[in-house]
């Protein structure tokens, strides 16, 4: 595919924002925040609602509908936010916005955006893309918890108990939500839940131990990643909610 | 009738009465599912339904613009189940803390309705047993013959009491309005579902308050202050308030808000449509008066003021969005410190 152009750098106002569309459909929402230009999904992650009418203060962003806030620079969720933004990546030539590479599950998701350009890196080269069809169990309570997952489209059911006695304990539908975050966790060996694809759906798989050698060569963004993994598991364990 | 909620963090199951709306019962169970206006307006509660089949008793309800009907969307505050159902909610739901005040259906009777203003009524109701409730919440009440409930913010508060006051800002060719002024409705035996909202003020809070209010939102302020001055509140703390009507004939309790007036506590009545007549100040010495928008006149008057500070916004939907947008972009408070109810 071409060069897919966004718009003119004169269209969005001095910390303002402008809904765009590419050429071949692609609805985003591009942010100046000073002069430093962002792009991410147009629509709300909680409801459809537009995010070109929320309200931006030149770094936050907040949808004006319930109040979900997100730093624009890293897509990254603030206060009673429960989903991150999906960035697009821009690349400004002279003086038009293009689309630079599409962002991956990785760095739109919720533990790994935002991580230093070699570390992102080295994480991207251990996950391995797969895609399931509707209906497939992606592990089952007693199955090994070496790997965690990261999803990049589908959605994803998990229940706990078994068989007949199982009970569902939530389902997951945003790019770049992470699951099966046991492997990176220490004394978890294996599955307490199951989990199932509700429709197709393409996830990447990543070895735990594995992972957390990369993060230990970078301790920043390893500390980073463990207190947004503090954050997750306190979110889940609110409730009886396993993954 | 069986029905079964599945959040984004874990399934809920509770039953329904026949007849029930799907939100009123996960709510009665102590199950928070989500709401904002919870009487079809605002959208908050979608679902998708899995499996099963809800009847909508409100097709025409305006929340029904942010729902998908092909997709199997609805709004749970307006459906009933028809068949067990299984529904999705694309959200974290928890149960209600331990101390919450679950809502519940209860009857009660109104009692001594008088006139505030030309458009204002206050009345009492009555419930057939005490209610314990959060300071700033609201009831859903459906009088006799008037088809779906209307949220009203509780203007009073006190624990444990079978008495509820509330006001209601009358709406031409409203359903409830109509109903409510076209006679004297003492003794009516109304239908109740709550307390419900989450513009609750607890002591415990320990922030400056700043509650902002448009015309007929001045109600759940007036628990708030209530509840702030039983416990001595603002002797610790500051409390800015912000009243917007649009002439001085509009407003009302303007004695009450005096009486809450005080050093720590600065009350100011702003007129959007009128000039502050002169006879004002020397009549309501305690009180401020300004010219102009309530957001407008609360954002000059609290400029440098925001810091350790929790605000309260209520009243028709624009006003409250344009209060928000001040406390988000001027006052920089965190979403956690802003809480609103818009009287959709
Ligand atoms: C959280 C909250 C708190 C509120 N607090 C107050 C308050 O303290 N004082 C006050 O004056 N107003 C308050 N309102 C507004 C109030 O609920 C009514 O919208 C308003 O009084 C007009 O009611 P009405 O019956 O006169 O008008 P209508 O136009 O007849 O009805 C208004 C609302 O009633 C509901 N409704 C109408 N028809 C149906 C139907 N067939 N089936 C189901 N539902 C229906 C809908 O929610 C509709 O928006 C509040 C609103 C909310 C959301
Ligand atoms: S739709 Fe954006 S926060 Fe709810
Ligand atoms: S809560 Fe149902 S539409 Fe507002």
């Amino acid at each position: 595919m071409g060069k897919r152009l966004i718009c003119q750098v004169a269209d969005v106002p001095e910390n303002g924002l402008k809904e765009c569309e590419t050429g071949d459909g692609l609805k985003l929402v591009v942010a100046n925040a000073g002069g430093e230009f962002y792009g991410f999904q147009a629509t709300c992650p909680h409801q459809e609602v537009p995010l070109c009418e929320g309200l931006f203060d030149g770094a936050t962003l907040t949808c004006h509908m319930h109040l979900w806030q997100w730093d624009v620079r890293t897509g990254e969720a603030r206060g009673i936010a429960e989903a991150p933004l999906q960035l697009f990546p821009l690349a400004r030539e002279g003086d038009a916005l293009y689309l630079a590479a599409a962002g991956g599950a990785l760095d739109v998701g919720e533990l790994f955006n935002g991580l230093a350009g070699r570390t992102l890196e080295a994480l991207a080269s251990l996950a391995r893309p797969e895609a399931h069809a509707k209906g497939a169990t992606l592990y089952r309570p007693g199955d090994p918890a070496d790997d965690f997952f990261v999803l990049d489209a589908g959605r994803i059911e998990f229940l706990i108990g078994r068989g007949e006695r199982s009970a569902p304990s939530g389902f997951m539908l945003k790019k770049g939500e992470v699951f099966g975050w046991a492997a990176l966790l220490d004394g978890y060996p294996a599955r307490i839940a199951s989990a199932r694809c509700l429709e197709d759906s393409r996830i990447l798989r990543i070895n735990g131990k594995r992972a957390l050698a990369v993060l230990e060569q970078d301790s920043q963004a390893g500390f980073v990643v463990m207190r947004r993994l503090a954050a997750l598991v306190a979110r889940y364990l609110a409730t009886s909610g396993v993954k | 009738m069986r029905i079964q909620v599945n959040a984004r963090n874990r399934g809920y199951d509770f039953d329904a009465a026949p007849g029930e709306h799907i939100l009123y019962a996960g709510l009665r169970a102590g199950i928070d599912l989500p709401y904002e206006c919870a009487t079809g307006t605002c959208g908050t509660c979608k679902a998708k339904l899995v499996s099963g089949r809800v009847r909508d008793e409100w097709p025409q309800a305006p929340g029904r613009k942010y729902v998908k009907p092909a997709a199997g969307e609805f709004l749970m505050c307006q459906c009933v189940a028809e068949e067990p159902l299984t529904v999705e909610v694309s959200k974290f739901v928890y149960p209600m803390e331990g101390g919450a005040c679950v809502p519940q259906p209860a009857s009660a009777t109104l009692r001594s309705p008088h006139a505030l203003t030309h458009d204002v009524m206050a009345f009492t109701l009555e419930l057939d047993e005490p209610r314990d409730f959060d300071a700033g919440q609201f009831a859903l009440l459906a009088p006799p013959g008037v088809p779906g409930y209307r949220a009203y913010s509780m203007c009073s508060h006190e624990r444990g009491s079978r008495r509820f006051d509330f006001l209601v800002k009358r709406k031409p060719d409203g359903g409830f309005s109509q109903w409510l002024f076209a006679g004297n409705r003492d003794g009516a035996q109304l239908e109740v579902f709550g307390p419900l909202g989450k513009a609750t003020f607890d002591p415990s809070l320990a922030r400056n308050l700043l509650l902002i209010a448009g015309g007929s939102g001045i109600a759940g302020m007036r628990s708030i202050l209530t509840r702030a001055a039983r416990e001595r509140y603002f002797e610790r703390h500051r409390g800015y308030v912000f009243f917007g009507v649009r002439t001085l004939r509009d407003a009302f309790w303007l004695r009450e808000l005096s009486e809450h007036a005080g050093a720590n506590v600065e009350v100011t009545v702003a007129l959007s449509e009128d000039d502050v007549p002169a006879e004002a100040k020397s009549q309501w010495p305690r009180l401020r008066f300004e010219r102009g928008l309530v957001h407008e006149v609360a954002k000059r008057a609290m400029a440098g003021k925001y810091a350790e500070l929790r605000a309260y916004v209520a009243g028709p939907p624009p006003a409250v969005d344009a209060a928000i947008r001040v406390l988000l972009l001027e006052a920089k408070l965190s979403t956690d410190n802003i809480r609103y109810d818009k009287y959709s």
